[in-house]
């Protein structure tokens, strides 16, 4: 049975791409002395899988790695043993045996944060309403698997629920979104948005991954 | 974090170099440090984080109280395109803070590829370029690092060089820096007085004279500053004693040398005619081999690395180093640490050491025999027979091994055709020792031949020689590629010349290369490192609108009496020594390695008891 961590990335962290994302989190396990499972093979190394990666430049508070602890080291020692060996921002919040698939994580509570230091606030909002609010809304996509690079993508069917906030220069956006097969990118609300109304385009986007859910909406562990 | 940079980096290549933040990475509060210094090192992420000294020197001065140094490193041109269009200057790593409010900026300067990424790090700081812009004693620009040993063509822009190790006399300037700036010194007395400690060169004080010829009359002390007559490079001494970065930085993204870096010795005791490190880092000095193997294990437990590398010029001829490899891999291999050897010298390349090394994991192999037949690698004191190479190859090609890498300069002094074909002849031995050993013929073997355009540094036996010209490199390339067409396991190599030229240009360079430096940026040169950016013209343009020509530093030889740019830096190796080294060259006459034999070379005054130990 596997383990699994859940951790928070925020700040500079934010920047460690995918990759380079597993190889501290192997080097941060050598560096507690936290003896995991290695793969098979011609080289083995220290297996650790991130269950949906996110896009360089967001945060989270929940990012699930997959791992398998070895014996001799307690569950309940792993976050603090694994916070002082890793980089400033990423923060390890619990330790767990694996009960329930991957596939069962269903649902992803995403804040994206649109700067409008101008005040267009109250306009993005009233424009991000009416989007949201169709039966469909197609966005352009990049797509490695099409032939002319793009696809199109209906991103109504995959939002579950949103609501809007306010803060000063900024809108905030707190939505459910899919989580796979397909999943959807936040990032395409903004897009939808910057297609419909290039003059609303926010200043700045900033996307933080909150929660994950399970098909009935309950947190996914 | 800056909004402004926050929205950069979401829009360039390799976000994670330009944030800091590491595991490792020294974060101090702005309220407790007095002195700030931007450790600035002059090419991207990748390669600065890959370098030992920038390491050490990190490690020293935060180990200083009061003292907060940070990174700087160059940013690749989406970065650099990004940050002037939102107005957003060069900042330190750990702190984001612009370093144009540092105290010190202090640049590692190991290539001379690297020149033009200076200027352009100084101007995306916003800092003026030339220290005569800089009136006031703050903010200080230094510089360190082997490119220093000539450093006039960055004079007019550096306040001061430092030659040499950089372990003691950095804190020594730092300290005398500090009490200028809490007295009030001008920049003047401040120089003055950092002028007067060992290791220190301060380019005002010397002042260039020049013949009709374009030679110089003589470097002149300016008057009245108290400047040396010449400055006298700074080594550790005592290498048991000095710092060791067992913790350090270890980067969240991928860099070049990823892994433990163990420096075993400094200095190396072979003489090799061509090599300035080889004189420059004179005498050799060995670390303790337990105090390394402690040091190689801690290091391995705080970073989390799986593997480690034994770096010095010449590893193999460190004395304890069948001891202390044994030691480290009793550590290393029930973890799966890997150990390697980056420099391999064949002869002393003996089946008990690829043995031990092979117990964890198969690198590919190198060797640099630098010239194709004995004759020239005696010229060049290369001590390295044919016989020991082939061996070494028989005994990796029967454990396996079934790659070579084969490293060669072309234009080496003396070289003839017959020397360029033995290159050819040397590769081809090496594929039938392959044939004769290989216990498995099928997987075939890669032997690749490496030739790179020999350039002339100062400092070394060679400092007098003319770099041989461009269409002379391309002739022996092409008759090398010619002898090797029907090879097929061997394929061959060859560095691009346009790079060496500039090199050979720079290395020797006089204080009027400033103003080409300038030019050449100012039209856009930057990262010359990098084929991506390097263009020739921008340089060759340069040197025309500053009125002086290439070939004269490249392709002249400079009689014995040249007074050179750097005759004022001195390593402490004579240029009586080199000067006999070079004509033994012409003679084709070897001389023995500082453990057979000490040459005389002068660099013994640089110990207390003035004698090497090899
Ligand atoms: S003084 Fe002698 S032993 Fe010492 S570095 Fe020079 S040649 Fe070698």
């Amino acid at each position: 049975m596997a383990d699994r961590l859940l951790f928070a990335k925020e700040g500079r962290a934010r920047y460690i791409s995918h990759l380079d994302l597993m190889r501290t989190f192997q080097r941060a396990f050598a560096r507690a002395k936290i003896p995991i499972k290695h793969t098979e093979g011609f080289h083995p190394h220290p297996f650790v899988s991130i269950a949906l990666p996110l896009s360089v430049g967001y945060g989270s508070r929940c990012e699930i790695l997959e791992f398998g602890l070895l014996e001799g080291t307690g569950r309940e020692e792993v976050p603090a043993r694994l916070n002082a060996a890793l980089p400033e921002g990423i923060t390890v919040r619990e330790c767990y045996p694996a009960a329930r698939p991957i596939k069962e994580l269903a649902f992803v509570d995403y804040e994206a944060v649109f700067d409008y230091p101008d005040g267009l606030t109250p306009k993005a909002e009233e424009a991000l309403r009416a989007i949201l609010s169709r039966e469909s809304v197609l966005v352009r996509k990049k797509s490695k698997k099409a032939k002319t690079g793009w696809t199109e993508v209906d991103i109504i069917p995959r939002i579950k629920s949103w609501q809007f906030s306010r803060r000063p220069g900024a809108l905030v956006l707190e939505g459910v979104l899919a989580a796979q097969e397909p999943g959807l990118n936040p990032e395409l609300i903004r897009a939808a948005l910057c297609a419909e109304c290039p003059d609303l385009a926010p200043d700045f986007a900033s996307f933080c991954r909150r929660e994950i859910l399970d098909g009935e909406g309950k947190v996914f562990r | 974090m800056d909004r402004r940079l926050e929205k950069i980096l979401l829009s360039v290549q390799k976000p994670a170099r330009y944030t800091g933040g590491e595991y490792g990475a020294v974060v101090k509060s702005r309220e407790q440090v007095d002195t700030r210094y931007a450790f600035c090192f002059p090419d991207t992420y990748e390669i600065g984080m890959s370098n030992l000294g920038m390491r050490i020197l990190y490690g020293v001065i935060n180990g200083m109280d009061g003292v907060w140094c940070e990174r700087v490193f160059a940013p690749w041109g989406d970065m650099e395109e990004a940050m002037r269009r939102e107005g957003l200057p060069l900042y330190g790593l750990e702190s984001g803070d612009p370093i144009a409010g540092f105290d010190i900026i202090g640049f590692s300067l190991g290539y001379e590829m690297a020149y033009s990424n200076v200027l352009n790090m100084l101007d995306l700081a916003g800092i003026p370029l030339r220290s005569a812009d800089r009136p006031e004693l703050t903010p200080l620009v230094v510089a360190g690092g082997t490119c220093c040993y000539d450093p006039e063509p960055l004079a007019p822009f550096i306040d001061l060089f430092v030659l040499g190790e950089g372990e003691e006399v950095t804190p020594e300037y730092i300290c005398l820096y500090r009490q200028a700036r809490d007295e009030g010194w001008t920049k003047e007395e401040f120089l003055r007085a950092a002028a007067k400690i060992e290791g220190i060169y301060v380019p005002a004080f010397y002042e260039p004279v020049y013949k009709e010829d374009g030679t110089l009359a003589e470097m002149r002390v300016r008057e009245g500053s108290g400047a040396p007559e010449t400055v006298r490079k700074r080594i550790v001494e005592d290498f048991d004693h000095s710092y060791f970065p067992v913790k350090t930085i270890i980067p969240s993204t991928e860099i070049v040398h990823d892994r433990v870096m163990l420096e075993l010795f400094r200095g190396c005791i072979r003489g090799c005619r061509f090599c300035q490190a080889g004189y420059t880092y004179r005498p050799v000095r060995n670390r303790d081999p337990k105090l390394l193997a402690e040091y190689g294990k801690a290091a391995c437990e705080d970073s989390g690395y799986q593997e480690m590398t034994l770096s010095s010029l010449s590893s193999t001829d460190y004395p304890c180093l069948l001891e202390l490899c044994d030691d480290l891999l009793d550590y290393c291999a029930p973890r799966d640490i890997g150990l390697s050897l980056p420099s391999l010298r064949a002869d002393t390349f003996s089946m008990n050491l690829m043995e031990r090394l092979q117990r964890v994991r198969k690198g590919g192999l190198t060797f640099a025999p630098e010239a194709g037949t004995q004759r020239l690698r005696d010229a060049i004191n290369k001590n390295l027979r044919e016989e020991d190479l082939l061996q070494s190859c028989r005994t990796a090609f029967s454990g396996g091994w079934n790659g070579v890498k084969l490293y060669f300069m072309l234009g080496l002094p003396t070289e003839t055709d017959d020397d360029v074909r033995g290159i050819a002849d040397l590769a081809r031995k090496v594929y039938f020792a392959w044939k004769e050993c290989t216990p498995n013929k099928a997987r075939g073997v890669r032997i690749t031949v490496s030739t790179s355009w020999f350039v002339p540094k100062a400092h070394t036996a060679f400092q007098w020689e003319a770099q041989i010209t461009r269409e002379e490199y391309q002739r022996r390339v092409d008759l090398l590629r010619d002898e090797l067409k029907r090879d097929k396991s061997i394929t061959y190599n060859w560095h691009d010349p346009e790079t060496s030229w500039l090199e050979a240009v720079f290395s020797r360079g006089d204080r009027r290369l400033a103003d080409v430096l300038e030019h050449a940026w100012r039209h856009g040169a930057k990262m010359d490192a990098w084929s991506e950016y390097f263009d020739l013209r921008r340089w060759t343009d340069a040197l025309e609108a500053c009125g002086l020509d290439g070939d004269f530093y490249a392709h002249r030889e400079r009689p014995r009496d040249e007074v050179f740019p750097w005759c004022r830096v001195d390593t402490m190796v004579t240029p009586a020594f080199l000067w006999r080294e070079r004509e033994r060259c012409y003679e084709s006459q070897t001389t023995p390695d500082c453990r057979t034999k000490c040459s005389g070379c002068g660099a013994n005054r640089l110990l207390k008891g003035g004698v090497c130990d090899g």
